[in-house]
Formats: structure tokens, sequence, C-alpha cells
């Protein structure tokens, strides 16, 4: 069991984390899931944790309890966010905070305490998720663009600092896809988006899994503080 | 539950005796209870000090005792309680009196 690669997938019920767990399961991992909906699926090696990634207690209970039952991590997948569409003047002060906690504190939350289980491993990955809306600044995304573009300059500040440890930390920005994040999105607005990149069609759930494999195979051990946008965006 | 100054120091030096496994030789810390930790007298550098400090916090953990020793505070007082066995076993121990 030693050689089974432990990775840890949050927003794991739906969308992008949900295709992560069902695609690394695939390869013979053993994946723990987190997110506050239930579980995706039921495996003999998928664990769920109902846990929401802003409550810090929460998030140390559910590291503390991963130490004493599994003892080791090899990778952590900081999947979890949510957007809120609004021009800044008409953005309510409670949904600012729900995307600043979600997309920053939640990946902060869940990277102090996996940095701990990750030293051990023979090849500790983190990969965070921002987003196209950060080098695209989009008008009616301030708060979403400015919550990815902390988890950008969280990325290449952990990346040195978790370096000694043989871990490395990257992070993919997706393009738009068709999931629950972007279905409240007016068509219009997305297709103004599209066009501004360098590959102007909607990404697939499996252009992101192919940037997270990279950033997690052996071979990828020098690549840290890295930010791949997917269609060609930044 | 109180924790006395006597276990704690325990779980400090079983760290450094922990930590001495993954370090050199020629860089073995001191594993007694007056030894220097952090600083001019120790070969202990920032990394290693972090590992010391998650293996402790961990150790006091599992022991029923949450305490997060690399609050702001203790990161920049001038005095650091980093820089002995002693030193730290009187820190940890009053964080745990005062939480």
């Amino acid at each position: 069991m030693t050689d089974v690669r432990h990775i840890l997938i949050t927003g794991a019920s739906r969308g992008i984390g949900a295709h992560l767990v069902r695609h690394y399961l695939a390869q013979d991992a053993a994946v723990i899931g987190c997110a506050r909906g239930a579980p995706p699926l039921e495996h003999e090696r998928y664990a769920h944790v109902q846990v929401d990634i802003t409550d810090e207690a929460a998030i140390q209970a559910m590291f503390a309890d991963i130490r004493r039952r599994v003892g080791r991590l090899d990778v952590l997948i900081n999947n979890a966010g949510i957007a809120a569409m609004n021009p800044v003047a008409l953005t309510p002060g409670a949904s600012a905070r729900d995307v600043m906690s979600t997309n920053f504190l939640g990946t902060f939350f869940m990277t102090r305490a996996a940095v701990r289980l990750l030293r051990h491993s023979k090849a500790g990955r983190i990969v965070n998720f921002t987003s196209v809306a950060a080098p695209f600044r989009l008008e009616g995304e301030a708060v979403y663009a400015a919550s990815k573009s902390a988890v950008e300059t969280f990325t290449r500040i952990v990346a040195r600092e978790v370096s000694p440890f043989g871990i490395t930390c990257n992070a993919v920005g997706p393009s738009p896809i068709k999931t629950r994040l972007t279905a409240g999105v007016p068509p219009a607005t997305i297709e103004r988006l599209i066009a501004r990149q360098a590959i102007p069609r909607w990404a697939d759930l499996d252009d992101v899994t192919n940037v997270v494999d990279f950033f997690l195979q052996p071979a990828s051990a020098m690549i840290t503080g890295q930010i791949v946008y997917l269609g060609g965006a930044g | 539950m109180l924790v006395t100054t006597a276990e704690i120091e325990s779980v400090v030096l079983d760290a450094v005796r922990n930590l001495n496994l993954a370090r050199p030789a020629d860089a073995q810390m001191d594993a007694s209870p007056e030894a220097p930790l952090f600083g001019p007298d120790s070969p202990l550098d920032s990394l290693g000090l972090v590992s010391l400090l998650i293996d402790i916090e961990e150790a006091l953990s599992d022991r029923g005792f949450d305490v997060t020793l690399g609050d702001a505070k203790a990161m920049s007082r001038s005095a650091s309680p980093f820089r002995s066995v002693p030193v730290l076993v009187a820190y940890i121990h009053n964080s745990l009196s005062t939480t």
C-alpha cells in the first residue's frame, strides 16, 4: 500500500473536483475528497469528508484525523471555489467576504495543514486553482478575480517556502468550462471572454486534468511557482 | 486537564531527537534539557525550526493540547521563545495556561 499515491481534493462533490476524483481513482490513487456537499461516488479507495474549507477548526480536525488514520499525503488539490458576478458598486460586503474566504482563505487553511503531511512525501505536490478572470481583469468579476490573484501570489510564495521539503506548488487557471460555476453567467459575457483567448473555445474537464497531471508527474519536480492558464490567457 | 512542564519538556526533547534522525552526523542537535535550539549556538536553520515546531504542535495535539507556536507575537519577539529548550518549554506552558 505504501506506493499508493494519496491525493486530497477540495470541492470534490461536483464539476472539476468530481472529475479529478474519478480521474485519480482510475489511476489507482487513494483519494480523499472534501466538500460541503455529498460524495460524488462510492469507491473502496475514496473517502469523503463533508466540511466547509473556510472553517479553520474543522479543517484542522480533518487533517488531525487524516494523520491518525492514513498518516500520509502526497498531493493536495485546492479546487474548491465560488464566484460572484457583480459590478463593484453593487457588490454586497457579505458576498465579497464569502468569495475571499472560500477562494483564498480556504486555500490557505488547506495548504497550511497539508504541508505538515506533505513534507514526509517523496514528491509532495500542491495544485491551486486560479482563473483566467485574473489576467483578463474582467469587468464585473473584480472580487472573484482579486481572490484568484491572491491565490496566484500565495502559490508563488508557498512554492519558495515548501521547496526545501521537496514539495512543489503550482496553479492552473481554467478558461470557461461548462460547470455549475459558469452556468449563471450570461452567455454573451462568456462568449466575449472566450473571444479574448488565443484558443477561442470552451475548455473541457480533461483540459484541466491534463495540466494537473503535468504538475503531479514525478518528472515535474523542477516545476514550481508556475501559473498555467488554459486557452492562452495571461 | 493540565500539562506539566516535565511533559512538555519530554515532547520537545522527543521532537529534537526525531529531527536528529534526518540530520547529518556533523549537524546533530543537543537533546538535553538546557540545550540551545535556534540561534548562534545551534545548527538549526529556519527550515529546521519550522519542522521542529510542527512536530511539537502535532505531538501536543495528539495529547489533547492544541497550541499554535508560530503566532505573530512569537515570531516578532526580540527575545525568541525558540532560543533554547527551557525557554520554549516555559513558552508552551504559558501558552497552554492562558488558552
